[in-house]
């Protein structure tokens, strides 16, 4: 035996600890590391925060002129008003919960299409390889800011519209990263001996290779909701999203575009700022902390 | 009794087609442990791919067959059109590395749980698999635990766990102690050896320790370049070997209490690529003549029970007769 006691689990007295770990939630609790811990508390903010609170906001943040131009922070408007006379703490409010759902919405588009497809390609080979990388490779060649740049010029229609262009352009970086994984995992021994003990292609993809990219794919997924809300965000400064929808992106279009730093109303350009970084932050911290935790369930670190 | 027919096994590459198992016959009764050995690319690894019924592209068996002498649920014969069907049920498969061989991020009770077994309350079949570990030695706890929280040894029982829940009729074991010190090693030897005297059940071991056939096995099958060159009963063939290939493997490996200089067999095995013609081991060995050069030796019953595949077989003289294998 070379591993180290406290990792063997086989001592009879740690065997009742064990047993609770594996009851419910708790057994997900051996995953927390500091960071990964940091990342969800502040993650859990700003979900909690975003998902809850628009439920008590006085009025629609969007409205323009509901309140005088530019005032400053009072206990009334915690972040004061913006230029166009609305509260710049609901408006941040809605801005956060929206760029979260199109991010979570385009993580989920795009976790669910590059596995599948990247894990067919990578596990079934052959014929069918070739062309499923034929499309991908041609849909990472093409640059996405650009396009997303003509047609938001020629389009403004509503976010799922929004959503569906982000995950068509955005699919194939993780397809082809998850088909790499896939690559190396078919000529792995257990996938061998899976199909040894006679289990089929569904099965081995389903019950041998998905529970070892499965970690992959949470941090993945993060990277995406990162990704999609970099997007939006890029989109709406240059004014090509749907601006008048609040998102992180949009918060800074309007602030820009009022010249928010010459005016004096510094808070209203920012917050938006401060509040992206952190969610950022959230996010990073949350997807390396699950790398850490998950390579110390494979015994990696 | 499984019986295989002048069984070919070929590869397609890119310069044509290639013959890594080349026409081996043989009969391996019941409820033997069949030691196969041989060096590196003389088939060994390509027959138990034949047997087991793994073959893919660009493998193929080409010509022969193979019955294993035991039918299926609806009293098929078992052939090697539908052995896949019985894969780990009736014929099952331990494998050389189990370091690899379980997945490293499920548990080891789950993944004996993914099997596809005929009884499909998962409970029941829990039981039964923690009977069965603890009496294959392991702790119960094992099947909480990930494969790297294992040891080696721990690891292999675990994947011969696997190997014979199902009771096979018959199990292909592929240097299953390779990678494990002698101890360990003789553990599972002795573990795999008792499963079988309790099922009565066939054993084919492949191995490049003539230690572990000579301790293991009651059957001998020694290969050379993609042919069967000698097959007999354990004891016969390690202390009576027929072919000069066996008897010149055997004075190559040292023996305790005998001190002279060991030597190996001068050369090297023919690529078969090249045309073949006359006795494979001819360029190696003392004995040949222009009728080895010419004409093929076939694999003949020269003492009951005991084949070889030589002209002059039981001709070679061994340089210490009796050898105290260890």
């Amino acid at each position: 035996m070379t591993t180290e006691t406290q990792t063997t689990p086989v001592a009879a007295d740690t065997a009742p600890k064990r047993k609770r770990r594996d009851e419910g939630w708790s057994s997900l609790l051996w995953l927390l590391n500091r960071r990964l811990g940091i990342g969800l508390v502040i993650l859990l903010i700003f979900v909690a925060g975003s998902l809850v609170l628009p439920f008590f906001s006085p009025s629609d943040p969007s409205q323009q002129a509901t309140y005088m131009k530019n005032l400053h922070m009072t206990t009334k408007h915690w972040l004061g008003t913006t230029a166009l006379g609305q509260d710049t703490f609901w408006y941040l409010i809605f801005a956060v919960r929206n760029s979260l759902l199109l991010g979570i919405a385009v993580g989920i588009g795009i976790t669910i299409i590059s596995t599948a497809v990247g894990l067919s390609a990578g596990y079934i080979g052959g014929a069918f390889e070739r062309i499923v990388m034929l499309f991908v490779d041609t849909f990472i060649t093409i640059p996405l800011l650009p396009i997303l740049i003509i047609l938001g010029t020629l389009i403004r229609a509503n976010y799922a519209y929004l959503v569906s262009i982000i995950i068509i352009f955005g699919w194939a970086w993780n397809a082809r990263t998850i088909r790499s994984m896939a690559l190396t995992l078919r000529e792995r021994e257990f996938i061998n001996m899976a199909r040894f003990s006679g289990a089929g292609t569904f099965q081995i993809l389903t019950r041998e290779i998905f529970p070892y990219v499965s970690a992959y794919m949470l941090v993945g997924f993060i990277n995406t909701v990162l990704f999609a809300i970099n997007t939006e965000a890029t989109l709406a400064v240059i004014g090509l999203s749907k601006v008048e929808i609040p998102t992180l992106g949009s918060i800074i279009f309007w602030a820009l575009n009022y010249n928010a730093l010459f005016t004096g109303n510094v808070v209203w350009l920012v917050a938006p700022i401060v509040a992206t970084v952190l969610l950022f932050l959230g996010l990073f911290l949350t997807s390396t902390g699950f790398n850490e935790a998950f390579a110390s369930r494979r015994g990696v670190a | 009794m499984i019986r295989l027919n002048n069984v070919v096994g070929s590869y397609r590459t890119g310069r044509g087609s290639i013959n890594a198992v080349d026409g081996v016959t043989l009969e391996i009764p019941d409820g033997c442990i069949l030691g196969v050995a041989g060096e590196s690319g003389c088939g060994k690894s390509t027959l138990m791919k034949l047997i087991y019924g793994d073959v893919l592209s660009p493998m193929s068996l080409s010509a022969g067959s193979i019955e294993y002498g035991f039918t299926d649920d609806r009293g098929t014969p078992i052939t090697s059109d539908n052995i896949k069907r019985e894969w780990f049920r009736r014929i099952s498969y331990v494998p050389q590395s189990s370091m690899n061989s379980l997945n490293p991020v499920v548990r080891v009770g789950k993944q004996f749980l993914d099997f596809p077994g005929p009884d499909a309350d998962k409970r029941r079949v829990l039981e039964q698999v923690k009977a069965y570990i603890v009496k294959l030695g392991l702790p119960v706890e094992t099947l909480e635990a990930y494969p790297h929280q294992l040891s080696g040894g721990m690891r292999q029982r675990v994947m011969i766990a696997m190997a014979t829940f199902f009771q096979p009729e018959l199990i292909l074991a592929d240097e299953p102690t390779t990678a494990l010190d002698v101890v360990v090693q003789k553990d599972i030897l002795l573990l795999l050896m008792e499963l079988q005297e309790q099922m009565q059940n066939t054993i084919v071991l492949v191995s490049h320790d003539m230690g572990v056939h000579y301790q293991t096995t009651t059957r001998m099958l020694i290969m050379y370049a993609a042919k069967a060159v000698e097959y007999g009963d354990s004891e016969s063939v390690f202390s009576a070997p027929l072919h000069p290939y066996t008897a010149m493997l055997a004075d190559s490996l040292p023996t305790i209490g005998d001190d002279r200089a060991r030597h190996g067999i001068p050369g090297r095995p023919p690529s078969l690529w090249q045309e073949l013609k006359g006795c494979r081991f001819a360029d190696r060995c003392p004995l040949a003549t222009a009728r080895c050069r010419a004409e093929e030796p076939e694999l003949i019953e020269h003492k009951p029970g005991q084949f070889a595949a030589c002209h002059y077989a039981g001709q070679y003289k061994r340089e210490a007769e009796q050898p105290t294998w260890q």
